[in-house]
């Protein structure tokens, strides 16, 4: 077998897994404070991704201040979400939380069709067809900036949850939300918080892959099921366990692609996730405590 | 007393009953029409909307059919077979339709098939393209369903037929969607070829909607094939091309490329350069008619017609050519008078119904060459 095929296949694996990691970091963080499971999160990835079309092709934008005020911009909205919908939700039921995030979801898509249409959009910078060739492997230079972009997500979410005071702050909440009131923690900024920088991530995933992928309103969904299985593989609100679920299952899927029907590498998230929760059900890397 | 109450009660059922009469011939000749609104293919659900509203305001603005204005109401099914069931029943249950119109994807048109046959309304397939529509119309047990676009077995062996010509038949992939549209081309591929003793050397499946090809992309590159036969459409297409480019593919398309939506980039590089791929239609179709039709549809929408657009439109024309020619523009009249159509198709032909139901018009066979897209030949279907 030629070893520069296997090589394309791990090196297409660890990318994909990344991308999954970015869309699934933040899905983990929501769920983790809040127990909120947000169905709406693959809508989030798809307005980042139309935001960073519309500044690109209307206004011309470059790709660095795309990202960045993409980014700005979901902070922003995951702000408003928390305050003006989700706020309302606590100690309210779980699935309450489900309809309002799948009711959310069907308006902002549905919204998107109705403003920008179903027409399929490629994002045009000058990275767009550009390649990075080492031998016979070919990475494109879209695809690296997005895998650089999520290790630098990953390190900084890691970074604030494990060495800030506020990233403290939030692993009380998650763990106990009355204890974490007792102790002076205000459990309504750190979900606030925790809201923003899921949807932060969501939108930064956007922008970082509309160059790679063609934009439409329906995008978010290829990507948030199998998220949603991430979650679950890695342990239900564990950050790191999603990161690491999430570039195992792109690997994996991967590797299996390059041998298998296409029908059955789709199946291999769900089966993942079915042999998880018969055999662990928290989680590969669960330990029975969230964030 | 009471012999007056009932003269005026008569007089007064007598006017009624005439204004009813007086207004019937003059109401509306509805249409009903299913078709992708939302979801996965919606883009070319609008094509296909746009199309069959053209037709229509155009007829419309010429005084309508047998002194009536046509309608037609538009029902979202998603692509989905389960959605059309649900919402064609309930069309077919409320409302008199003087016949319903597409269906846009082959699973929902095959599901449509029974419901309109049971109902005795004609049912007119503009863009679906499974051959199995055809099989089971006409002869093929249902006489309520026509099919206007070739169907994928007939447009296959044009394309492979001309491919053999040339020398280009013998080792071709096939990645196409895991839907009746993908699977159907995979079928007429090894039909055409199996008729030439050759055979597909792969063929792969995908979801609709997948967004990542880079790992059946990988595997195709790595088998060497002459060609890779292709049948994605919308943002499918979109991501399996620029993936291929990014993956330095380096073997020609083939099968159902959609040469229009190739991003200008990756067309004038040169990449696609040997591909070759056959579509019922090209905007580009040196006819008066066509040409006409481009210009007013541009002029409507401020884009240009596609394929699905185009066969749209011609299928409402031929519609209500039947409608017109039907005397009464009622269900079994319509369907009657589309068996005798003779219809001038605007990119030449006069097209006429087979024992099948179905319309055999002109397939156009494109080739890729120095960056630039060139029709080499139309084939009969």
């Amino acid at each position: 077998m030629d070893p520069s095929f296997l090589a394309q296949l791990l090196l297409n694996g660890i990318v994909i897994g990344v991308i999954y990691a970015l869309i699934a970091m933040g899905l983990s963080l929501i769920f983790g404070v809040l127990e909120i499971v947000n169905f709406a999160h693959g809508e989030f990835y798809m307005l980042g991704a139309m935001l960073a079309y519309f500044l690109t092709a209307q206004w011309g934008f470059g790709y660095w201040p795309i990202i960045l005020i993409v980014t700005i911009v979901a902070l922003a909205l995951g702000y408003v979400l928390y305050e003006g919908l989700l706020l309302s939700m606590h100690g309210e039921g779980f699935e309450r939380s489900i309809l309002l995030t799948l009711g959310l979801s069907m308006v902002l898509q549905n919204g998107a069709v109705f403003l920008f249409t179903t027409t399929p959009r490629m994002l045009e910078t000058g990275l767009s067809y550009s390649n990075l060739v080492v031998g016979d492997l070919r990475l494109p230079v879209a695809r690296a900036f997005a895998l650089g972009l999520g290790l630098a997500a990953f390190a900084a979410l890691y970074l604030i949850l494990y060495r800030t005071r506020i990233g403290k702050a939030m692993r009380g909440v998650a763990q106990n939300r009355e204890a974490a009131l007792m102790v002076g923690i205000d459990p309504r900024a750190v979900s606030r918080l925790a809201v923003a920088v899921g949807i932060g991530l969501s939108g930064l995933a956007g922008a970082a892959l509309a160059p790679v992928y063609a934009v439409h309103p329906l995008m978010g969904f290829s990507f948030v099921f199998k998220a949603f299985a991430i979650i679950i593989i890695g342990g239900l609100g564990n950050i790191s366990g999603a990161a690491i679920a999430a570039i195992m299952l792109g690997v994996l899927e991967s590797l299996a692609g390059g041998f298998l029907p296409l029908a059955l590498v789709d199946a291999l998230a769900f089966v993942c996730m079915i042999a998880v929760l018969l055999l662990r059900p928290q989680g590969l890397f669960g330990r029975g405590v969230r964030v | 007393m009471f012999k007056m109450r009932m003269t005026i009660a008569a007089a007064a059922l007598a006017v009624l009953a005439s204004t009813a009469f007086a207004q019937a011939p003059t109401a509306p000749i509805v249409i009903g029409a299913s078709t992708p609104l939302t979801g996965g293919v919606s883009h070319f659900g609008q094509h296909a909307r746009w199309g069959a509203e053209l037709a229509v305001e155009e007829a419309n603005a010429k005084g309508g059919v047998l002194g009536r204005k046509i309608e037609i109401d538009f029902q979202d099914n998603r692509c989905n077979p389960a959605e059309a069931v649900k919402s064609v029943t309930q069309m077919l249950a409320t409302k008199k339709y003087a016949a319903i119109f597409d269906g846009l994807c082959s699973s929902v048109a095959l599901a449509i098939m029974p419901l309109v046959e049971r109902a005795g309304v004609p049912f007119i397939v503009a863009n679906a393209s499974a051959t199995s529509i055809a099989e089971k119309s006409g002869v093929g047990g249902n006489k309520w369903t026509f099919k206007v676009n070739p169907t994928d077995a007939s447009m296959l062996d044009a394309l492979i037929s001309w491919l053999d010509k040339n020398g280009k038949a013998g080792n071709i992939a096939y990645l196409g969607e895991d839907t009746d549209y993908g699977r159907a081309g995979s079928a007429g591929l090894e039909l055409a070829l199996k008729k030439r003793d050759r055979k597909l050397v792969m063929a792969d499946y995908f979801q609709k909607g997948a967004a990542d090809f880079t790992s059946v992309l990988t595997k195709l590159k790595a088998r060497k094939p002459d060609l890779l036969a292709l049948y994605a459409i919308d943002a499918d297409f979109q991501n399996v091309i620029k993936q291929w480019y990014s993956l330095g593919g380096g073997i020609p398309l083939t099968g159902r490329v959609l040469v229009d939506q190739v991003p200008k980039e990756i067309m004038a590089s040169g990449f696609l350069d040997g591909t070759t791929s056959v579509q019922p239609y090209d905007p580009s179709v040196d006819t008066a008619a066509n040409k006409v039709f481009v210009e007013a549809f541009t002029k409507k929408y401020n884009v240009a017609p596609m394929l699905i657009s185009f066969e749209s439109y011609e299928t409402i024309n031929i519609l209500i050519d039947a409608i017109k020619r039907s005397g009464d523009a009622s269900p079994a009249a319509i369907r009657d008078a589309l068996e005798k159509t003779k219809y001038q198709s605007i990119l030449g032909p006069v097209l006429e119904f087979d024992g099948n139901n179905l319309i055999h018009n002109n397939a156009i066979i494109f080739t890729i060459k120095d960056g630039k897209v060139a029709i080499v030949g139309m084939s009969k279907t």
